[in-house]
């Protein structure tokens, strides 16, 4: 057992969907089970922080890590492992760009904290009393992870060698993905393990996208409407993220009815889709020059959530790094 | 007192100042751009002004129906509405860009409309930055 290839699963803030894609290969699972030892996966065994720790350095061949750094807990955890691992790939857009749950960067910390923990109606706090990194209770000091004022991608808190983008990354993009670590079959480090084409590219409604395209009247969202299952999002009006969007993701979401939300990140030499989106809109947008063009644009609803569902870290306005002063003084 | 907002200002070439130097115009106007045309313009380069600390943004592009390209300032505008939204959602009030649509071919307005522009931003204060 021992020649085989050490792998490290973990999430960091994840809601876990990535290790259920892993679980997703099925009896590919036992082909990857007779390929490699994995020797810690929380999600799925019962394993602790100190059975990471009693590794050696670089001992763990690949670490596949999924989640955003939202607290203390999840960046020691992250640095433990890219101490313990040869090779980190970030597992799933959390891991790769924030994903979802750093849309929570455009509120601050205090506001979460006191919608959370004192004004949600399920809540009853008069004291408004709020969660703390130390509590003394009987002689001892009880510890929580500090919460930090940021959500961070994974590479902004440790170097991270590979992506697998995704919510969730697809099994066989997993399956690949592994399989070229274990054949040493690897692009050059910071590669994204997916196509580099535009989602439009691979898209199956590509073909009915007329040859100017162009959107006229109001931007619909996709639960307004009753959606043709065949034409192009957008020839009907119907936002969606595909030209600014990475392919690779087996278009599940397009063949569902819905439109492409962009959770696999933007094309490579993009590096902030939310712009380059709105760039374009702008101009595939007719509204005329008698038009208003404020009502159109309004009637996208939420812009932000919508252009930066998943990137909000990595975008120009929302990228920072965790510093060690920040990790101190959350 | 003493705070003096940093103003970006891109002007297009084709409506803006082409029969004046530039550079002449003087110090005042220390982040003035000339681009070949307003809708030259990505949002990414407003959202990089803001991250590298501008406190606003003026546009002044062509007169409507007298864009060189068409309709290059209109496309900007539709942008405008909702790169306005994007900034809005990480604290920068919408009044910190501003597009002027005008022809001025010696650059006569220039100064005034940056002076104005300036004022306004004096007043909303410094950039709250705690989101960026």
């Amino acid at each position: 057992m021992g020649e085989k290839p050490k792998v490290a699963i973990c999430w960091l803030g994840a809601c876990g969907g990535c290790d259920e894609a892993i679980v997703d290969l099925n009896e590919g699972l036992l082909d990857v089970a007779e390929a490699v030892s994995i020797e810690f996966w929380p999600v799925a065994m019962d394993y602790k922080y100190d059975h990471l720790a009693a590794f050696g350095k670089g001992e763990i061949a690949v670490g596949l890590v999924s989640g955003h750094v939202r607290n203390s807990e999840h960046a020691e955890v992250a640095h433990l492992l890219r101490d313990r691992c040869k090779l980190v790939i970030a597992l799933g857009a959390c891991a790769c760009f924030g994903g979802t749950p750093a849309l929570a960067n455009l509120v601050s910390r205090e506001e979460i904290l006191d919608a959370v923990y004192v004004k949600a109606p399920s809540v009853v706090n008069p004291d408004g009393r709020l969660p703390q990194v130390e509590t003394a209770w009987e002689e001892e000091i009880l510890r929580l992870p500090a919460f930090f004022d940021h959500v961070y991608a994974l590479n902004q808190v440790i170097e991270v060698d590979y992506y697998l983008p995704g919510c969730p990354p697809p099994s066989e993009l997993i399956r690949n993905g592994v399989r070229a670590v274990l054949t040493d079959d690897l692009p050059p480090k910071g590669s994204t393990l997916a196509p580099r084409k535009a989602l439009c590219e691979t898209c199956p409604r590509n073909k009915t996208k007329p040859m100017r395209l162009e959107i006229h009247g109001p931007i619909r969202r996709i639960h307004e409407v009753e959606a043709d299952p065949e034409m192009c999002f957008l020839a009907e009006g119907i936002l969606c993220m595909g030209p600014a969007t990475r392919s690779g993701c087996g278009e599940t979401c397009i063949r569902s009815n819905t439109p492409c939300r962009g959770c696999f990140g933007p094309v490579p030499g993009v590096s902030d889709p939310g712009s380059r989106f709105i760039s374009s809109l702008a101009a595939l947008l007719k509204v005329g020059t008698t038009g208003d063009p404020e009502a159109v644009m309004a009637s996208l609803g939420d812009p932000v959530g919508y252009l930066y569902r998943f990137t909000h870290p990595v975008s120009t306005l929302g990228a920072r790094r965790l510093s060690q002063a920040t990790e101190e003084t959350p | 007192m003493g705070y003096k907002p940093k103003l970006v200002c891109f002007s297009c070439k084709f409506g803006w100042a082409y029969l004046r130097d530039m550079n002449a115009l003087g110090e005042d106007v220390e982040f003035l751009t000339p681009v070949e045309c307003s809708g030259r313009l990505d949002a990414l380069h407003l959202l990089k002004a803001f991250k590298e600390r501008a406190d606003g943004v003026l546009i002044l592009a062509c007169e409507e129906g007298h864009c060189h390209f068409q309709e290059g300032n209109f496309r900007t505008l539709k942008m405008l509405y909702l790169l306005r939204d994007v900034l809005e959602a990480h604290g920068i009030e919408k009044a910190r860009v501003r597009i002027e649509f005008s022809l001025d071919p010696e650059g006569r307005k220039i100064l005034g409309r940056i002076a104005r522009m300036k004022e306004s931003l004096s007043a909303l204060g410094p950039l709250n930055r705690a989101l960026l």
